[in-house]
């Protein structure tokens, strides 16, 4: 049950952590899927989470993003407590309101894409900017084509998703979420939907939005993106965290036998 | 049959004008009531879903004729007097918007709930991704069952004739009795509702046509 937990402010870390998370755990009925999670991410940090389907990976993200509620501890973002809050010393859901305000500053990524089939690729990425910003079409319109530009898609502008491409498709979904002005974004799997020829042109765009200095967490199978680009790794595995480190340390010299065995069948895989 | 349309169409144009009104009034009404009952409907609060399932379970699972007699006799009792055309309204208009609650229900059971969280996740509000995300794909989505119940109503509307509203049926009723002519008379009836009713489904069609844009997949 989400209730009586600690509401103390987060502790201060090294830099001022844009989200942070202390001991959050989170069930699906009996199944506990999250085991006492902490995490930080700091300003420009870039970190892959990595491990096998099940592993709680996508669950995590989801948790920090408060589109699953997590049942103990608490997600911070910017220092704000995401999701609950104390209501005469018991523990109680915010407003969908407020939920909104607190995670204002993330941008999100999913899967499957989840544009909306109705409105064109502009539009997708000018909906909220007029929405939620209050702008009028035309700001909006000169604001979403930067954006679209971004991502290499301004010749798309009028097209309708069934009209574009897998890659195509996520980089609209990519400017989507850039257009807010994300302090942060979360990637959900960004490319596990995409056939491999397209993984490439939305893994180009997430790498210059790392190289421009966006803070970034990133759920992925995709190692050698991973290896590359993140400051930090966290291997999960059933629930928890197992390990974690820079790519190098973490890829090179795994600890525990399990992100070992897992790097194995992954190089079976991948080299063979 | 032409003889009874040509000698008696200002009484049948009137009867057929009473038809549109109360057909239409509770049609636009309902389409209304019936998008917030479906939200009522959809609600993640078992406290609103549960009346609303109610509310839709009676006014689907009982005879409309039942529900016209009920609303003409059971207002009176409490104090409300009303005209019978009113009351053919609203009665129609609680009836549909039952059946187009449910309509709509389902629909936005077929919208994928990463749609929703999409535009949750860019800060849009749950009350302007209903207006801007879900139903304009809903109404897409339910555009054909949609016009069968507007055509059903159109022709359930037959049955407010016993609360003495005089509608097409009325009117026809009456002009038969006059006439001996009955066959000739409900053949004119019948070529006028047929007639209403294929505008309708033109109009539904045309619409469907235009349609731009994919809709929710996956």
């Amino acid at each position: 049950m989400p209730t009586a937990d600690t509401l103390s402010a987060p502790t201060p870390t090294r830099q001022k952590a844009i989200v942070e998370a202390h001991g959050i755990s989170k069930q699906f009925g009996e199944l506990e899927v999250l085991t006492n999670i902490d995490f930080s991410l700091a300003p420009s940090e870039v970190v892959c989470v990595i491990g096998p389907s099940g592993s709680g990976k996508s669950t995590l993200l989801r948790c920090l993003a408060f589109l699953e509620p997590y049942d103990h501890g608490s997600v911070y973002i910017d220092g704000q407590l995401l999701g609950y809050e104390d209501r005469s010393g018991k523990r109680v859901r915010t407003s969908e309101k407020r939920v909104d305000e607190v995670r204002a500053p993330v941008g999100m990524v999913f899967q499957h894409f989840h544009l909306w089939p109705h409105r064109t690729a502009l539009e997708n990425v000018t909906e909220a900017l007029r929405l939620v910003n209050g702008l009028s079409r035309r700001d909006a319109d000169v604001d979403g084509m930067a954006m679209l530009e971004q991502v290499g898609l301004a010749d798309r502008a009028g097209h309708f998703p069934e009209s574009l491409s897998g890659g195509q498709k996520q980089r609209v979904a990519i400017a989507r979420a850039l257009a807010m002005k994300p302090r942060v974004m979360f990637f959900d799997e960004p490319t596990s939907a995409l056939d491999p020829e397209l993984v490439g042109e939305v893994l180009d765009v997430m790498k210059k939005l790392a190289a421009d200095g966006m803070t970034m967490v990133i759920v992925t199978h995709e190692m050698g993106f991973a290896a590359k680009v993140a400051d930090r790794v966290i291997f999960m595995d059933q629930g928890r965290v197992v390990e974690s480190g820079p790519p190098s340390t973490l890829f090179r010299q795994p600890k525990s036998e399990r992100l070992q065995q897992f790097l194995n069948t992954w190089r079976e895989r991948h080299i063979d | 049959m032409f003889e009874i349309l040509l000698n008696h169409y200002p009484v049948l144009l009137k009867g057929l004008t009473t038809t549109l009104v109360v057909s239409l009034s509770a049609i636009a009404l309902g389409l209304v009531l019936g998008v917030l009952l479906a939200f009522g409907l959809t609600s993640r609060y078992r406290l609103v879903r549960w009346p609303c399932g109610l509310y839709r379970s009676f006014w689907r699972g009982t005879p409309i004729l039942l529900q016209l007699l009920l609303v003409y006799y059971l207002l009176p009792e409490i104090g409300i007097e009303i005209a019978p055309i009113h009351a053919a309204i609203l009665t129609l208009t609680l009836n549909t918007t039952a059946f187009q609650a449910e309509i709509f229900r389902s629909g936005i059971s077929h919208i994928p709930a990463g749609q929703i969280e999409a535009a949750r996740m860019a800060g849009i509000s749950a009350w302007q991704t209903r207006r801007r995300i879900i139903m304009p794909q809903v109404f897409r989505l339910t555009l054909p069952p949609l016009t069968n119940e507007i055509i059903t109503i159109l022709k359930n509307s037959s049955l407010i004739s016993v609360i003495a509203v005089t509608e097409l049926m009325r009117v026809s009723e009456q002009i038969a009795s006059r006439t001996f002519q009955p066959l000739e008379t409900y053949l004119a009836a019948a070529l006028l509702y047929l007639a209403v009713n294929l505008v309708l489904a033109r109009i539904s069609a045309y619409l469907e046509r235009r349609m731009v844009g994919g809709l929710a997949t996956e």
